[in-house]
């Protein structure tokens, strides 16, 4: 418990410098496998609304669909929202978090 | 006819049945795309909670606030999306003979234009959505019984799924 007590203040202080304005906190999108998206119209997704390259757009499906997730976005938690929120309504499967330390 | 139109040619018979399922889907739809539903039913059916997932699985707060914020405007823009496909549909009734003996030959040539393009992507990928969420298809190999009609109904839609994405990347 004693531990805690003092690591929990430096959490905060952590919290605080990171999403100062000039520091905002660094949130991502994440693009999560599903077994019912067509490869085709996941890379078509890709392409249309982030404008990737066909070959950034392939890549990151194929991330998606052999390594279980991949970050499509990184950037302000709003942006990363508005992102998911795209996702969703092509039928993707995605999550906004902020980035693993 | 524009010349960015994508041409779907489908015989009569499959754009009724094809309408038929949007239809379906759009009362599916229809409860929670209007300004005053209450956004907790939508996360009861499992496959509406498809359609608008959850963004935040570990903060149970913020996925109540994105789910407040967001999911009727979604659910609207699938009920809109889905309406547009039924447009597109439309001519497929209008014209051709009801007593037909032979529907399933009798083709029609269908414009899809600009903009309806994604509607239609994005239509078609929610019903299936919807179908492998009532199937439990959970794996990208799982068996297909061949006796439950709605696996066949489900590869269909992703073969016309497919063609029109297809389409669509040549029209780029």
């Amino acid at each position: 418990m004693g531990v805690m007590s003092i690591a929990l203040p430096d959490v905060d202080r952590e919290v605080r410098q990171r999403e100062s304005p000039e520091h905002p906190a660094v949130w991502q999108t994440v693009v999560w496998n599903d077994p019912v998206n067509l490869m085709s119209y996941v890379v078509h997704v890709f392409r249309s609304y982030f404008g990737f390259s066909t070959d950034r757009a392939t890549a990151l499906m194929m991330d998606v669909h052999e390594r279980g997730h991949a970050v499509v976005a990184e950037g302000p938690r709003e942006q990363m929202e508005l992102h998911a929120q795209a996702m969703h309504d092509y039928g993707l499967w995605a999550t906004v978090r902020r980035i693993p330390r | 006819m524009t010349e960015n139109a994508l041409i779907l040619t489908i015989s009569r018979l499959e754009a009724q049945q094809l309408a038929d399922l949007v239809a379906q889907f759009s009362e599916l739809l229809e409860p929670h795309a209007v300004a005053d539903a209450d956004a907790s039913d939508a996360s009861n059916d499992p496959a509406l909670a498809r359609l608008a997932p959850n963004p935040y699985p570990d903060d149970a707060d913020a996925a109540a606030e994105f789910h407040d914020a967001t999911r009727h405007d979604l659910l609207e823009r699938r009920q809109h999306d889905a309406l547009r496909v039924l447009a597109d549909l439309a001519p497929s009734f209008a014209s051709g003979d009801p007593d037909d003996p032979d529907p399933a030959a009798d083709t029609i040539d269908l414009a899809i234009e600009g903009d309806a393009g994604w509607a239609w992507m994005r239509t078609l990928t929610a019903i299936r959505l919807v179908i492998a969420t009532r199937l439990g298809i959970s794996g990208e190999d799982d068996d297909h019984d061949p006796e439950d009609d709605r696996f066949a109904v489900y590869d269909w839609i992703g073969y016309r799924l497919d063609g029109i994405v297809r389409a669509m990347e040549t029209a780029d």
